[in-house]
């Protein structure tokens, strides 16, 4: 459950497998706490938004969030650099975060005095990195079991993530190619990005236009926005 | 350290660093030893806005390093320098605290000795 969230009646039932999941990661999290030098961690969705965290109440749980997304977008475009990347690590002058994914969509970073432990905080990271990826197995054997529809949770929707009409690719590399033009280098990785949430819903030649506002969002400047719609225009009349 | 040129040498020099590249925070490539600097450069950019983003987010005050971690140890570090990014290779088998010591150390003598490190 998001951190700060609130569930239906309807989801009433699984509260307690719920509650019980939410426990064993909020342990986790404090045994993180407990290694010299950590000042708290924080588990982070893709989807959930914050789902953890036992950081000081100096931390809000907004700009956890921020922060989450941020660790989460750069571990995302790390692994497109360096596909061996473990973590990284964020060294400020009075702090320094570790950041790392621990299964697809889960993030968990910790932040440390600049004189913690790293060996001791790696390890336990590997750790609790092998234990998510256990949880994982055990849930998806779990979902094929019990196929009970759950309208209230979105997650029960299928995914059709990745199945991109074959038509769709040309128009897509020349989005991609145009914002470039407008953001620079940084564009491939955030148009990779925008593309694989979009594609959730269905990567099909009727919802191009939701892909283009989603680029909007994250171009995020009035003047780019304008250009990149002047530039994209003439394909999307097509 | 008056140009690019001689502040990639002297990282180039120091023991333990494979490669190092030079943006500018635009992206734009001011030098650097790396085989195909064009490679980092996206990452580069992103890490430091994410690094910038996270100071004014949290309220830290400085970011030193930023560090890619990875598992054959041949870690990536980027070093916010004013408009400048420098990003530096290790090789596998240095010792890291060391290497970056003397990194930040060459950076603190080009930041604090009034002169850019663009030429």
């Amino acid at each position: 459950m998001p951190y700060g969230g609130e569930r239906s009646a309807e989801d009433h039932s699984d509260a307690a497998d719920l509650s019980s999941k939410e426990m064993e990661m909020k342990q986790a999290i404090d045994e993180l706490k407990a290694i010299p030098g950590v000042v708290g961690a924080c588990l982070f969705g893709a989807q959930e938004g914050l789902i953890q965290s036992n950081l000081p109440g100096i931390f809000k749980p907004e700009k956890l969030t921020e922060v989450g997304k941020q660790l989460t977008k750069l571990l995302v475009a790390g692994r497109l650099s360096f596909s061996d990347l473990s973590d990284l690590s964020l060294h400020y002058d009075e702090s320094v975060v570790i950041a790392r994914e621990l299964r697809k969509g889960l993030t968990v970073f910790v932040i440390c005095d600049p004189s913690f432990n790293h060996n001791l905080l790696t390890m336990s990271l590997n750790l609790l990195q092998e234990e998510m990826r256990g949880q994982v197995d055990v849930q998806r054997s779990g979902f094929a079991e019990d196929s009970t529809p759950r309208p209230a949770v979105p997650l029960a929707s299928p995914p059709v993530a990745g199945t991109v009409d074959a038509d769709l690719e040309p128009l897509l590399a020349e989005l991609r190619a145009l914002l470039a033009k407008v953001l620079g280098p940084m564009a491939a990785i955030i148009f990779d990005e925008v593309r694989e949430q979009w594609a959730v819903q269905g990567a099909v030649a009727s919802r191009v236009n939701e892909l283009v506002k989603l680029l909007h969002v994250e171009i995020g400047d009035a003047d780019k926005i304008k250009t990149f719609e002047a530039l994209s225009a003439p394909l999307l009349k097509k | 350290m008056a140009t690019a040129k001689e502040f990639i040498a002297r990282i180039d020099e120091i023991d333990g660093v494979a490669g190092c590249v030079l943006l500018r925070e635009d992206g734009s490539i001011l030098g650097g030893s790396l085989d195909d600097p064009d490679l980092y450069t996206p990452l580069m950019v992103l890490g430091g806005v994410t690094a910038h983003g996270i100071k004014d987010k949290v309220g830290f005050t400085y970011c030193r390093h930023l560090s890619f971690n990875r598992a054959g140890k041949d870690h990536f570090h980027l070093f916010p320098i004013d408009k400048f990014f420098l990003g530096v290779s290790q090789s596998a088998d240095c010792f890291v605290p060391d290497m970056l010591q003397a990194v930040l150390r060459l950076i603190g003598r080009v930041t604090t000795g009034g002169t850019s490190a663009e030429g």
